[in-house]
């Protein structure tokens, strides 16, 4: 009996995505990488919260089940979807007031924000005037689209988390 | 190690002049020599120790270059929220995911993309039109994500390559790397490194192969993560090399095709557009695309 296509594509995509995952097993150790990790009480996406997690802890992982962990931290522990952490300490400079600045920005009232003084200035020296009005452009117009817009995005095409 | 820096700086200062030139400065404005490297220190104060917000602002005025170079965005909200879901989607599950990621289309139809740092992702419309599925978006948009949360051009901004990347302009420009136009000045001391170099480095030669083969790994590697295909690159890829690559045209700043495909894994092409039909191809021609930039 041959498989037919589309089943053979599901079950590549199971593999590719188990693999993807592989990194992390029961004892081992992790870190968050979000500015803060939200610990859930079961593995799948809108369980309860169990705890968070500030930016750059290690914590322990404690069991795996599937693409989902549960991990420790001193008395907090919960599940995580294992894309949401990283088997390596995030890479940032030790400015971590910097990461937070730059997380800010994301919320609603810094979508406002204008493009950086320097920056108008350089286009406007380099006569690249219309390129920054575009860059201005792109910056709101992309901040227009919130996160839930794209967690809606991720539930309904079954993208991370929600797979 | 003092005559050292004062010499990168005022290297750093020459090279940014001649790349002025190559951007298309006027330099028969040029009205002041070198008189002191302690402007050009500046520029070289700015290269060491980049943090998140040096990062952004780095990025943005190299993104500042590249909608200049390639004809101005796209401005229409479909598009927008198109590479933009997609994009944040996978940015999400990145090693980076609280940088302020943000997506768009440049106006030219050319096949290429491109990143500045701090989260700013450009895809040109040539490209965008080829990635008729959110698999194959995905691939692209992975690719480019990879370069940011592994710092590529911020590594070459630290490492002062940005200026060897316009030695060979420097060069061939001697007789008038001896002067620098007092908006230099200005302009490194505002963003406190060499965009200029940057961007002629990012334009002409890209990343090295190295780190482009390790982005086309990596964006594999989110795009199985977030839940795309595994195969989306390979197929992008592939469709260039059977419609003709065009070394002008199609990721000119990129290493040949053949060479990307031989390190990527033969995963399966992803399902094509409900659309069209499998057997449509997903570009046009090669003799039917334009040489060159569209502005």
């Amino acid at each position: 009996m041959k498989t037919p296509p589309s089943r053979l594509l599901l079950l590549c995509a199971g593999f590719f995505t188990a693999s993807a995952f592989a990194a992390f097993e029961a004892g081992t150790f992790a870190y968050t990488k979000r500015l803060e990790t939200n610990l859930l009480a079961e593995p799948k996406p809108g369980a309860e919260s169990s705890g968070k997690i500030a930016f750059a802890h290690k914590v322990k992982v404690e069991e795996v089940k599937g693409a989902w962990l549960r991990v420790s931290e001193g008395a907090v522990s919960g599940w995580v979807f294992a894309a949401n952490l990283s088997d390596a300490k995030p890479n940032e400079s030790s400015r971590l007031d910097g990461v937070a600045l730059l997380a800010s920005k994301t919320t609603a009232t810094a979508a406002a924000r204008p493009l950086d003084e320097a920056v108008v200035k350089y286009a406007e020296q380099r006569d690249l005037k219309s390129a920054g009005e575009d860059l201005e452009w792109m910056l709101k117009a992309s901040d227009a689209i919130t996160d839930d817009e794209v967690t809606a995005y991720l539930q309904e095409n079954k993208k991370g988390e929600y797979q | 190690m003092k005559t050292f820096r004062l010499s990168l700086a005022l290297g750093l200062a020459l090279t940014a002049t001649a790349a002025f030139a190559q951007f298309g400065l006027d330099l028969g404005k040029v009205t002041k020599a070198i008189d002191t490297v302690k402007d050009g220190s500046k520029v070289l104060k700015g290269t060491v120790g980049i943090g998140p917000v040096e990062e952004r602002k780095i990025g943005e005025a190299t993104a500042v270059e590249i909608i200049g170079k390639f004809g101005g965005l796209v401005r229409d909200e479909d598009i927008m929220r198109r590479v933009n879901l997609v994009g944040r989607a996978m940015a999400r599950y990145s090693d980076r995911p609280s940088v302020h990621w943000q997506f768009a289309v440049l106006d030219s139809d050319t096949v290429n993309a491109f990143s500045a740092p701090g989260g700013l992702v450009f895809i040109t419309r040539g490209l965008y039109d080829q990635a008729t599925t959110d698999d194959l978006l995905a691939a692209v948009l992975g690719h480019e994500i990879a370069h940011i949360t592994n710092k590529n051009a911020v590594k070459i901004v630290q490492r002062g390559e940005a200026a060897s990347g316009v030695k060979g302009l420097l060069v061939k420009r001697s007789s008038q790397a001896a002067q620098i136009d007092s908006q230099l000045n200005q302009v490194g001391s505002l963003l406190g490194f060499n965009v200029l170099g940057l961007t002629t480095k990012l334009f002409t030669t890209g990343f090295d192969a190295a780190t482009e083969y390790t982005a086309d790994h990596d964006g594999r590697e989110l795009a199985i993560t977030t839940g795309f295909a595994p195969g989306g690159m390979r197929a992008v890829l592939l469709e260039l090399q059977t419609h003709g690559e065009n070394r002008k045209t199609m990721f000119a700043s990129h290493p040949p095709v053949a060479e990307r495909l031989k390190h990527l894994p033969a995963d399966p092409a992803p399902p094509a557009a409900e659309a069209a039909p499998a057997e449509t191809p997903l570009v046009a021609d090669a003799k039917d695309q334009p040489v060159g930039e569209t502005k």
